[in-house]
């Protein structure tokens, strides 16, 4: 029992990292209907400007968050209006080609910047935690997992209570109707794209505090940030947090099966994709449109 | 000294919009005064769309302009367009479906006009009376996708209304509605013009244009045919004729 409460609560701290990796590309893909394959490309940015700031300046890893949402969001912002605008209209195939593309370029980039040797960022509190009993809480988790929450918070918060998000479910709505209502689309796309990458530019901070980085660590938290939301259900915010918490959760009781680890938790998340697509197209939180 | 004459609020010259070798609008002239209320009718085919694509910003010109206020706004961004004061519907509805009936009006409210802006609570409380005005109060919390044709249409003149445009480009609202719902729907759009907003409207219900436009513009082939008082125009031979065809309206003429 002490054993099954443990692993609910380590796959729920998991999770954490999967809400925010999923938040970001949940919106670019559902407002602008790009699937971002540079995802996460910008989220190990995020991680590398965590790592900077801690080994430079010994900031709190937690406390370069802020600093890894701004400098993503300008990045994603001149990025869209830049390169990806260009393509906006086009057929989905066009959108992976270009993004792909970015990928490549920001990683290698990086390789330039860094090497390609790993770095990690280890505050003084990591690899310790809460202790009740047998249950171990750690830390470092624990506050990702608050950090993701807080950070889909404000994102929905944003997104649902504000001018400039109600500008963008606009948009996601009927691109035609906000133009003419008079909604700068090419400023809302860029806003979008630049929140997405904010939202990487967090995850990637978090990353970095539980492995090591190299520039092409971020290529993984792609595919997962695709399963997270096809899990959850494309368009809103709670649901890619369900579907971050849900993937977390699979993960941890897939690797604890004997002699399983990571090869067969993969096989087993990505097995209940399949299930969820099969069984609910629209995701565990999603309404049908 | 003469009376130098006021500037038309807005000014089409040789408006000519081509799709391939077809021109959908062919140097289209007239002017609108503020406050005017004036109808445009056609044939199916005649370009009366197009030509508020042209206005509104969705086709560029190929080529002659359009002023407003005495400033061309040919190829300007349609987002800009609205901003200036020029609002729109479209014929086939394009509601903000993941919203309600309040949200989208309210958006309405939050852009449009840009000397009109407003804050949330403002725009929410804006998104209100005009529902009151269109009569959708009662459903304002209701999803898009629960409400009926009828309804969805008075969400599009609401949304329009809300961007406090200064002109108003209505496309077919009365289409699809039955009798009583065409008197609801003309009520609506007097009490808009009421509040002091230029209309400029298509319809083919003749009715609604008799009812409320001061002034008639016959599109036919993308050209204009006839231009004046509805009553007028409507009896003007080149109008029936372009509407029934020539050997009816021949008939017509002397039975």
């Amino acid at each position: 029992m002490a054993n099954f409460v443990q692993l609910v609560i380590l796959g729920l701290l998991a999770g954490g990292i999967y809400v925010a990796v999923g938040v970001g590309f949940g919106l670019v893909w559902g407002v602008l209907n790009i699937v971002n394959l540079a995802h996460g490309a910008l989220v190990i940015i995020g991680g590398y400007i965590t790592w900077q700031l801690f080994t430079a300046l010994h900031l709190d890893p937690f406390l370069t968050l802020p600093v890894d949402a701004v400098a993503l969001f300008v990045l994603g912002y001149a990025l869209q209006r830049g390169v990806i605008n260009r393509i906006i209209r086009a057929p989905l195939l066009f959108t992976f080609l270009l993004t792909f593309g970015l990928n490549l370029v920001l990683v290698n980039i990086l390789l330039l910047i860094f090497g390609s040797d790993f770095r990690s960022v280890t505050p003084a509190y990591a690899g310790k935690g809460f202790e009740f009993g047998s249950i171990v809480i750690p830390y470092v988790p624990l506050i990702s997992l608050g950090a993701a929450i807080l950070l889909s918070a404000g994102l929905a918060f944003l997104l649902n209570r504000t001018r400039i998000g109600l500008a963008i479910n606009a948009i996601a709505a009927d691109r035609d109707a906000a133009q003419l209502v008079g909604i700068d689309l090419r400023h809302a796309y860029a806003v979008t794209y630049g929140l997405g990458a904010a939202c990487a530019g967090v995850a990637g901070g978090l990353i970095a505090l539980i492995q090591a980085i190299t520039p092409t660590a971020g290529e993984p938290y792609t595919l997962q940030a695709f399963v997270v939301v096809i899990l959850g259900g494309l368009g809103r915010v709670s649901a890619t947090v369900v579907g971050g918490l849900a993937f977390g959760l699979v993960e941890v009781f897939a690797q604890s099966i004997p002699g399983s680890g990571s090869v067969f938790a993969n096989a087993i998340a990505f097995g209940l994709l399949v299930l969820v697509l099969v069984t609910r197209p629209q995701g565990l939180m999603g309404r049908l449109r | 000294m003469s009376a130098v004459a006021a500037t038309p609020q807005l000014e089409l010259r040789g408006v000519t919009k081509r799709f391939g070798g077809v021109a959908a609008v062919d140097g289209v002239n007239f002017e609108v005064a503020k406050g005017d209320i004036v109808g445009i009718i056609g044939p199916n085919g005649a370009g009366k769309t197009t030509l508020l694509n042209c206005i509104s910003g969705i086709h560029h010109l190929d080529s002659g302009d359009i002023r407003w206020e005495g400033a061309s706004i040919a190829g300007m961004a349609p987002h800009r367009i609205a901003n200036l004061g020029i609002g729109r519907t479209f014929q086939i509805v394009k509601p903000f479906g993941s919203m309600t009936a309040r949200e989208n009006v309210a958006i309405g409210a939050l852009f449009g006009s840009a000397h009109m802006r407003r804050g949330m609570k403002q725009a929410f409380a804006l998104a209100d009376e005009v529902l009151e005005l269109v009569g959708l109060k009662a459903k304002a919390d209701q999803p898009v996708s629960a409400l009926t044709i009828p309804d969805r249409k008075r969400l599009e003149v609401a949304r329009a209304v809300a961007t406090r445009p200064q002109l108003l480009l209505l496309d077919e609202v009365m289409a699809g509605l039955n009798n009583v719902e065409i008197d609801e729907a003309l009520e609506m759009v007097r009490s808009v013009h009421a509040t002091g907003v230029t209309v400029l409207l298509i319809e083919h219900v003749m009715r609604v244009i008799v009812g409320v436009c001061r002034r008639a513009i016959v599109l036919d082939s993308g050209r204009v045919l006839a231009e004046g008082e509805p009553e007028v125009v409507l009896r003007d031979e080149r109008v029936i004729e372009a509407y029934l065809g020539e050997r009816y309206a021949k008939r017509l003429k002397s039975s």
